[in-house]
């Protein structure tokens, strides 16, 4: 029905009409497809989220004597530089080198403060060669002094993605922000309506050579981002969880901080904020539709992150219009929302590209090839040696003890069965508490008799179809030695120590021949 | 009010907010707890008839009382308006407008911090 030419002949003569995605929903509403595609010729759209998957290469100009950097640092972050002599890539969640600073300032921080034209760090070391004698460099840089510093990022603006909560007894810290225990707040993170990917479900109008809106300039579309993904369930046309992603290019020296903000997920690590708008043009009615969608139409599945595994239970299927008024309702409980990504920054940037194409100062452009529609599957990574679980690790029968046992009763215990900690169960085998022996020596140094004077009733506790891995962790977040080994009704079934899990792990070094 | 108790390691053995409970005519609620054998601080909010003289009594009892006054501040530059905040405050201080734009009521906040460490872009600050 519309061509670009035309469109863009149009934003030429500042004849174009232009909305944003959020007023298209109304247009569509209230005056249907077919009027709409003729009255409307592009709809701007907008997202400001963290995208972990972002950086930039940087060129740094050559020395004399020249370098041909092996590791290089900037603000003492690590950016990558097995490319060349001069050239690295900074990644945005790469952590501070110094364990102290950590995830407190990373390659997403970097990237503002040189956007903001800030004086940096930079060092480098070499091997030195005949032709790059050079080994060692300490220096400061500002963006201006690079020949090119690329925005370079793999994987941006996700056409929908997974809402998360938390059925865990402990506050989880993850990429989709802080967690709080027994499903407390559910945190989602696409724009909804105004999300670029979920306004042209088919890729109709975009790929390779797209010219858009990135971080305050203007950018390109390079294809497909990584785990680009086609074949997830639609309702209403749109995916219900992550589907289909964007790989982008921008240039860093014209970014503006407005667009872009460094950031730390806290317990998880750096992040980038980044404004992505995509402009789509009206060509005919199907595409005004598909502009048209809301907020209540675009479904999205809450998941337990509180199940540390790929597969996380879903525990409700709701939509942007829910999510977006504050809370939901899982279980007859209202539980509060937080949206992670800035629906007043993304409304910013569908805005501002709209004045760009009224302006006349930016033209749409035709792909070299879209970004493949159809066929694309996201493959699990199979890991050759498969995780343990608890259960095959488990060995002998469990040695458990009563509440009213005698403390001298469990001290032998301990010392026939050579063994630091003993599960206190009821009657029935199920799982009351925990002694150690360091709270058996308590008990004797306080002259205390009750055994549940002195066992811990809060349990960590690990079940058997977890892998070893996770197990370890545990052990190591709550600094305790050891964990009984339950089943889902809270039967004691063992006990798993530190000491199992070392023993594991000299056992496979054995098998492989050791370090 | 609002206000923070702080326990000597002396008295943390002793029942004294079961005390103040059945003995006076308060509606009483712990918003936040750290309790030690060593002592420890303890963040309530106290309402009532008799709330004054439940004061006195637990200033009788050795109890350190200070009014809350520690509230969160925005800074609005660095804040990009995610909302991460919202949902983690329990006492709903922290509001999204119609457009969009985070709101934080010093009114409503308790200081209790979470928040701030919530924070993705390190916004908001803890302020006496």
């Amino acid at each position: 029905m519309k061509s670009i030419e035309e469109i863009n002949q149009k934003i030429k003569d500042g004849d174009a009409v232009v909305v944003t995605a959020a007023d298209m929903t109304r247009i569509v509403r209230d005056i249907g497809a077919e009027k709409a595609a003729k009255e409307v010729d592009v709809v701007t759209t907008g997202t400001f989220g963290a995208m972990c998957s972002s950086g930039a290469f940087l060129n740094f100009g050559h020395s004399d004597p020249p370098i041909k950097m092996a590791r290089t640092y900037l603000n003492g972050v690590e950016a990558y530089s097995g490319l060349a002599a001069v050239d690295a890539y900074i990644g945005a969640t790469q952590p501070h080198r110094d364990p102290k600073v950590g995830l407190e300032y990373g390659g997403s921080h970097l990237i503002e403060d040189l956007v903001r034209g800030e004086e940096v760090e930079l060092l480098a070391e070499a091997y030195g060669t005949d032709c790059y004698p050079l080994k060692d460099i300490h220096t400061h840089i500002k963006l201006d002094d690079l020949n090119q510093a690329v925005m370079v990022n793999p994987r941006n603006s996700y056409q929908n993605y997974a809402a998360a909560t938390n059925s865990s007894e402990e506050t989880l810290h993850t990429y989709l922000g802080t967690l709080l225990p027994g499903m407390g707040n559910v945190t989602y993170s696409s724009a909804g309506e105004l999300s670029p990917l979920l306004n042209d479900p088919f890729f109709e109008t975009i790929g390779l050579g797209s010219r858009i809106f990135l971080c305050g300039t203007e950018g390109y579309i390079l294809g497909e981002g990584t785990q680009h993904s086609t074949e997830v369930k639609r309702i209403n046309g749109v995916p219900v969880g992550s589907a289909g992603t964007l790989m982008l290019k921008g240039d860093l020296k014209k970014m503006d901080v407005e667009f872009l903000r460094g950031a730390t997920m806290p317990f998880y690590g750096p992040t980038l904020y980044v404004g992505v708008g995509i402009p789509i043009p009206v060509l005919n009615p199907k595409i005004a539709q598909q502009t048209g969608i809301s907020d209540e139409e675009i479904k999205c599945l809450v998941y337990d992150y509180g199940v540390s595994r790929r597969s996380r239970p879903t525990i409700l299927e709701t939509n942007y219009h829910e999510l977006k008024s504050g809370s939901v309702e899982i279980d007859g409980h209202e539980i509060q929302t937080s949206p992670m990504s800035s629906h007043r920054k993304a409304s910013q940037v569908a805005e501002k590209l709209k004045d760009w194409i009224e302006g006349g100062t930016f033209l749409l452009t035709q792909p070299v090839e879209k970004v493949p529609s159809k066929g694309q599957t996201v493959k699990p990574l199979h890991i050759k040696r498969p995780s343990i679980l608890v259960r095959d690790l488990k060995s002998s029968e469990p040695i458990t003890t009563n509440p009213q046992d005698n403390i001298n009763d469990v001290a032998r215990l301990m010392v026939e069965n050579n063994i630091n900690h003993v599960p206190v169960v009821d009657n029935n085998g199920k799982l009351m508490g925990i002694v150690t022996s360091w709270d058996i020596a308590q008990a004797v140094a306080k002259e205390v008799q009750e055994l549940t004077q002195v066992m811990t009733k809060k349990v960590i506790v690990a079940m058997e179809d977890e892998p070893v891995e996770l197990i370890a962790r545990r052990i190591d977040k709550y600094e305790i030695s050891g964990v009984p080994i339950v089943d889902r009704d809270n039967l004691v079934k063992g006990m798993i120590t530190a000491e199992d899990i070392s023993r594991l792990v000299c056992s496979h070094q054995d098998k492989r021949g050791g370090y | 009010m609002k206000a923070w108790l702080n326990f000597s390691p002396e008295i943390v053995n002793q029942a004294v907010i079961s005390d103040l409970i059945k003995n006076f005519d308060i509606t009483f609620n712990i918003l936040k707890a750290n309790i030690t054998p060593k002592g420890g601080e303890m963040l309530i909010e106290i309402r009532g008839n008799q709330a004054q003289d439940g004061i006195e009594f637990l200033e009788g009892q050795g109890i350190n009382l200070t009014p809350a006054k520690r509230v969160v501040k925005k800074d609005e530059e660095k804040c990009v308006d995610c909302g991460a905040c919202v949902s983690l405050c329990p006492v709903s201080a922290i509001t999204i407008d119609e457009g969009w734009k985070v709101e934080l009521d010093d009114q409503k906040c308790i200081g209790c911090g979470f928040c701030t460490s919530s924070c993705p872009t390190r916004a908001i600050k803890l302020v006496d």
